[in-house]
């Protein structure tokens, strides 16, 4: 049954596909009469039946060797395109979190989006962000991994546009679209141009060609940046990180798998493209650098955010980032462990964060508060996923920061330091969020927050109980490092900073001493990082404008020098007509001066030989 | 005396007549122009009758033949103006110009 199951684990993404596209008819405008639910229970059915086949089939790759299928989708002079499959206990394990993940949120959907009557156009999107995730885990072709981000852009678009009616979302999925794009384009161009190089686009046979390649280090350095540009617009790394702040105007549930699956698809692509990203050195210190500035940067400005899905949006580019730092210093199963982590304990920040803002309304953490007592459940969950997410033992976040911490510790101790401080950042901020939700006494807006209806809490449960229970599920898979091997000192070093930045954080938010909202000393480095190093006026003044003009430009000249040169014989034409019919002037004595000076020029030109010569030297 | 010179004057008699016919306002003098025209032809059928072709003659025959023409034209010529002049109670040549764009 399990090795069916597993021969048929391509199957997987269909099910969700098919699950999105039975989810259409119930849009307002086909199905009239029922109302929209439906849509919802036969995706619910849909990725149910997709996480059971997943998860049956993943005991039957347990310590098998990845058996791989190649389709060929494409055959045309010279290039054979295969849609190449690998089934791995990586990838039908990360199926199994993507569809799992995906279950949970369609629940949560289901309570938070009751008062929705989009929930066709919802679920289907939902149906198709899975089926383009597990695709993406089985596909074992650069090329077909480009294809499915791409389809995922343009899922992004929609899907944050949900609410279309409201102005903020409309350029919010704009930003999220474009940022995606430009980062995906670059993508392409490195897609291409490994193609002549390594003459495959296959994973393995990557990786296999990057082991003995002796290639031009400038031109490698240039397709590998070009290979984790893509990555970096997909991860919300920085300089391409606004996206995801804006995109926290799409609904709630689906931010559940933006945050913790979707951002991490562009890490599962630089995850697999590890081996040709070392050929370059130059591209793997950029990529630490890249990861180390968005994930200080992005930690410190969660800190200073006011709105109760920002916070979180900022913590999810920090943990990209430490993803990158540890696909720069080729840490494969670091990277790995840290995106797992990382999306059940960012899953669970979100159910927990949404169930509190389908009942208090405001997202703004100053005007919530003493919400712990009335709402156990949603702080429980958030204390979990906050644990879950910073180093905080025995819990799974500890597990993948040590993991990368150990392996940094040998060879670049600076980087340990780094880790040091985003886990300490990051800790201050989820505690500083926590405290200001659940502690402190009720304000205005949480006077009155009952505990949300069991369709949003039973999902929370189910994950809280995932996220105790991972570094059990590690263990008894032995994919937790192994004790004996892991540096003491960088455990103890990671525990005192959570704690620190754990306990800082509480004291400073629950305690009375310091006046409240607080005030730094130095006011614009606060609204610095409140505005996110003020980004947008960032993207507006430099790449916005320069295109902005130049297509002004364009236009302009468009429409002044080509169209007007066209035009202009046309005048010319009008013109000519206009002015020479003054030729025929009625005049008959006219008329016969034109026929005599023709005939006469006629005869000149005709006996031009017999006189010309003479006549030109009488004269000259 | 020599061919040349007969020619030249006709031709001198040509442009006159050209002057006349394309300057003259009045219709009538536009007809004596191209009667002063014709005479510059006849001057050349004569004149190459005479030089090259005194035995037949025949520049002296196409003449008599454009004299006869010539007549039968101003005959015509001058009835138009006539007809014109009944019409428009004038023989300007710059008052005919009502055939244009």
């Amino acid at each position: 049954m399990a090795q069916f199951l597993l021969e048929t684990v391509w199957l997987v993404p269909c099910y969700a596909l098919i699950g999105g596209l039975l989810a259409v008819p119930w849009s307002p405008g086909i199905i009239r009469r029922t109302g929209p639910r439906p849509a919802g229970y036969v995706n619910l059915i849909m990725t149910f039946l997709a996480f059971i086949h997943a998860a049956i089939a993943l005991p039957a790759t347990w310590n098998q060797p990845p058996y791989e299928i190649s389709i060929p989708w494409l055959s045309t002079a010279g290039l054979n395109l295969f849609i190449d499959l690998e089934i791995s206990s990586a990838s039908v394990g990360a199926m199994v979190v993507i569809a799992g993940l995906n279950l949970l949120a369609q629940i949560y959907a289901i309570g938070y989006m009751e008062m929705d009557w989009g929930w066709a156009r919802f679920y289907s999107l939902l149906g198709l962000f899975e089926a383009g995730l597990c695709a993406l885990t089985l596909c074992n072709s650069l090329f077909f991994s480009y294809v499915i981000l791409e389809m995922l852009t343009l899922g992004t678009y929609l899907l944050v546009g949900l609410w279309f009616s409201q102005s903020l979302v409309v350029t919010s999925a704009r930003d999220a679209f474009l940022t995606k794009r430009v980062g995906d384009l670059f993508l392409l161009m490195g897609v291409l141009a490994i193609f002549p190089l390594a003459g495959t686009w296959n994973y393995s046979a990557l990786a296999e060609w990057a082991a003995t390649a002796q290639v031009d280090p400038t031109l490698m350095g240039l397709v590998c940046l070009a290979l984790i540009a893509g990555p970096m617009g997909k991860c919300a790394q920085f300089p391409l990180h606004l996206w995801l702040d804006e995109a926290m105007e799409g609904p709630i549930p689906s931010t559940i798998l933006r945050n913790s699956v979707v951002v991490a698809s562009g890490a599962w692509v630089l995850i697999k493209l590890q081996p040709v990203l070392s050929l370059s050195p130059l591209v793997s210190s950029a990529m630490v650098a890249i990861g180390t500035l968005t994930a200080v940067g992005g930690s410190l400005i969660a800190i200073a955010q006011i709105d109760i899905k920002r916070c979180l949006s900022y913590s999810v580019s920090t943990y990209m980032g430490l993803v990158f730092i540890a696909v720069g210093t080729q840490q494969d199963d670091a990277a790995l462990l840290l995106v797992l982590t990382h999306a059940l304990a960012a899953a669970l920040l979100v159910m927990s964060t949404g169930a509190i803002v389908w009942n208090s309304i405001t997202q703004d953490v100053t005007q919530l508060g003493g919400l712990w007592t009335r709402r156990p459940v949603s702080g429980l969950a958030y204390i979990i996923g906050t644990l879950g997410l910073i180093g905080f033992p025995p819990l799974g976040g500890f597990w993948a920061l040590l993991k990368l911490a150990s392996g940094l510790w040998e060879t670049q101790p600076w980087l340990v330091g780094i880790l040091i401080t985003v886990n300490v950042l990051t800790a201050f901020s989820l505690t500083r969020e926590f405290c200001l939700i659940f502690g402190g006494k009720p304000k205005q807006m949480s006077e009155r927050s009952p505990e949300v209806s069991w369709q949003m809490s039973l999902p929370m449960i189910i994950l809280l109980g995932f996220t105790l229970h991972l570094p059990l599920v590690l263990q008894s898979f032995s994919l937790l490092p192994n004790w004996a091997n892991l540096n003491k000192d960088v455990a103890l070093l990671l525990i005192w900073s959570t704690v620190f930045g754990c306990s800082i954080s509480s004291v400073i938010y629950l305690g009375d001493f310091i006046p409240k909202p607080i005030r730094l000393p130095f006011k614009p480095l606060q609204n610095l990082l409140a505005y996110d190093f003020y980004t947008p006026k960032l993207y507006r003044m430099s790449i916005v404008l320069s295109v902005d003009l130049m297509s002004k430009f364009t236009d302009m000249i468009d429409r002044l020098v080509v169209d007007g040169i066209v035009n202009m014989v046309g005048l010319a034409s009008v013109g000519g007509g206009e002015g020479l019919k003054y030729s025929t002037n009625g005049q008959t004595q006219f008329y016969a001066f034109t026929i005599l000076l023709g005939v006469g020029l006629l005869g000149m030109v005709v006996t031009w030989q017999y006189w010309g010569e003479q006549f030109l030297n009488l004269m000259f | 005396m020599q061919l040349q010179y007969f020619l030249l004057l006709a031709a001198a008699l040509f442009c006159i007549g050209i002057y006349g016919l394309v300057n003259s306002r009045n219709a009538v003098r536009v007809l004596m122009s191209i009667e002063l025209l014709l005479n510059a032809v006849n001057l050349n059928l004569m004149a190459f009758s005479n030089y090259l072709d005194s035995t037949l003659i025949k520049g002296q025959v196409f003449t008599v033949f454009v004299i006869t023409v010539a007549a039968a034209e101003a005959a015509v010529g001058l009835a138009i103006v006539l007809a014109i002049y009944r019409n428009r109670d004038t023989v300007d040549m710059e008052q005919f110009n009502l055939l244009k764009w």
